[in-house]
């Protein structure tokens, strides 16, 4: 089951690169033929002063949300508490500055252990948005980088002997309530993820994010079996994780549009 | 942007490549057995087989199998130099009783002795999949207590307690010479 969830991340992941690779092609043809248009100058200079368009204007500003599968997962799991405060701001046309803040608290039950982690963490990182908006719309499809820290306490709730060879029985689970405190973890994280603006200032998105622990503080006799914003540890460095969120777009200032900032930076590609 | 997606599929794939963890592998060195080597009293250097070997724990009613592919009495018995047996993880003493010559049909062959072992036990964490294992230490003053139940002369001629602390499979812990 955890498997096909992990499967189902990489190919959901795998797919949105696609579809990343389409909207890239899509704006590169578009650069293209505007490329050609100014081929032909005095034609494409005539059409700028004939329709006197309104400048197109780019918003920048602060974006701050909430996690809400976090929030509202605490509703039907009551081995769950947790909440996530997500929030960006627009450096330049394509990067945002994106940083997540959050507190877990999860009890992990598996066949052989049952244990709670409780902690915070703050990530901190890009992203940057390969959607090529029309007019005046602001979705994002992005992919970015993260990097994680997570400080956190654990505590063993039960535990079960393994025994090959059950000759006297099998024992049952024996509670340990043993906490282990001061734990810490680092990580990096790619993330892949979409914003769509649905009314006004406001937005939904989903990232899926891929993370790679760099730094892991493990208690002595124990293991960190699942790390606040880090999520379920496996026998790697490897985790993932996704959110749900929805986010106010607060605008603080306006740029404007200047096209032939486009053709200077066709040539790249 | 092409450089960021080969890194992502890189990513991606190296993820698939993770090995499942939640299976608790047959190789993992979890809860030992009690390894005892049978060797030959005139030549003591020398492991010697034990002939027909069965070996009952104090309350239970089957012997510990030794051959799991064996059928009915016969995977209670072996006929080998060394012998694994399981301790009581949720207590500090086990008793066996080691019959020799177990299914003779001459009366006078088979001989029993008991063995009580003492021990002090510590759990120790594997591994999400396997849990904790236990590990044991034998009692350094009297490691193991020898008894003749069925007064036929003890056949373990000497015990000799090599290794106290029981934790791998793979070494032998007592030396019983006979």
């Amino acid at each position: 089951m955890k498997h096909t969830l992990k499967y189902t991340f990489s190919i959901c992941l795998l797919l949105s690169m696609f579809l990343v690779n389409a909207q890239d092609s899509t704006a590169t043809k578009k650069i293209v033929q505007e490329k050609s248009k100014a081929a032909t100058k005095p034609v494409i200079q005539e059409a700028k002063t004939d329709t006197v368009v309104p400048p197109k204007t780019n918003r920048y500003g602060l974006r701050v949300g909430v996690d809400l599968y976090k929030l509202t997962r605490g509703l039907y799991d009551k081995d769950y508490k947790g909440i996530e405060i997500v929030g960006d701001f627009r450096l330049t046309k394509k990067y945002y500055i994106a940083a997540e803040l959050g507190f877990e608290d999860k009890t992990t039950d598996d066949d052989r252990l049952n244990s709670t982690a409780t902690g915070t963490y703050i990530k901190g990182g890009f992203d940057y948005n390969l959607y090529q908006n029309w007019l005046d719309m602001e979705n994002i499809i992005s992919i970015g980088l993260r990097g994680g820290f997570s400080t956190f306490s654990q505590q063993l709730n039960s535990y079960k002997i393994y025994n090959a060879n059950p000759y006297w029985g099998e024992e049952p689970a024996i509670a340990a309530g043993q906490k282990f405190d001061g734990l810490t973890a680092g990580w990096l994280e790619v993330t892949a993820g979409l914003k769509a603006k649905v009314f006004n200032n406001v937005f939904v998105g989903f990232s899926v994010q891929l993370k790679l622990l760099v730094a892991n503080k493990t208690p002595d006799g124990f293991d960190n079996l699942y790390i606040p914003g880090f999520n379920r540890t496996y026998d790697g460095n490897f985790g993932i994780g996704f959110n749900y969120t929805v986010s106010y777009f607060i605008p603080l200032y306006k740029k404007k549009v200047i096209i032939p900032e486009i053709q200077k930076s066709s040539p790249k590609k | 942007m092409k450089k960021i997606i080969s890194f992502l599929l890189l990513f991606a794939f190296g993820l698939s490549g993770c090995e499942k963890d939640d299976i608790c592998d047959a190789n993992t060195p979890t809860t030992p057995r009690l390894i005892i080597s049978f060797y030959d009293i005139n030549n003591p250097t020398v492991k010697k087989k034990v002939t027909r070997l069965k070996v009952i724990g104090d309350g239970q009613t089957e012997g510990i199998v030794f051959n799991k592919s064996a059928l009915d009495d016969e995977k209670y018995i072996t006929s080998g130099d060394s012998i694994g047996i399981p301790l009581k993880t949720d207590e500090d003493t086990v008793t066996y009783s080691f019959i020799l010559n177990s299914d003779n049909t001459n009366a006078d062959l088979v001989n029993t002795d008991k063995l009580k072992f003492n021990y002090t036990r510590q759990n120790v964490y594997v591994s999400r999949a396997c849990g904790f294992k236990t590990i044991f230490k034998l009692d350094t003053q009297t490691p193991y207590e020898q008894t003749d139940p069925t007064s036929d002369g003890l056949w373990m001629q000497n015990i000799a307690p090599i290794n106290l602390n029981i934790e791998y499979e793979d070494e032998t812990h007592i030396k019983v010479y006979f």
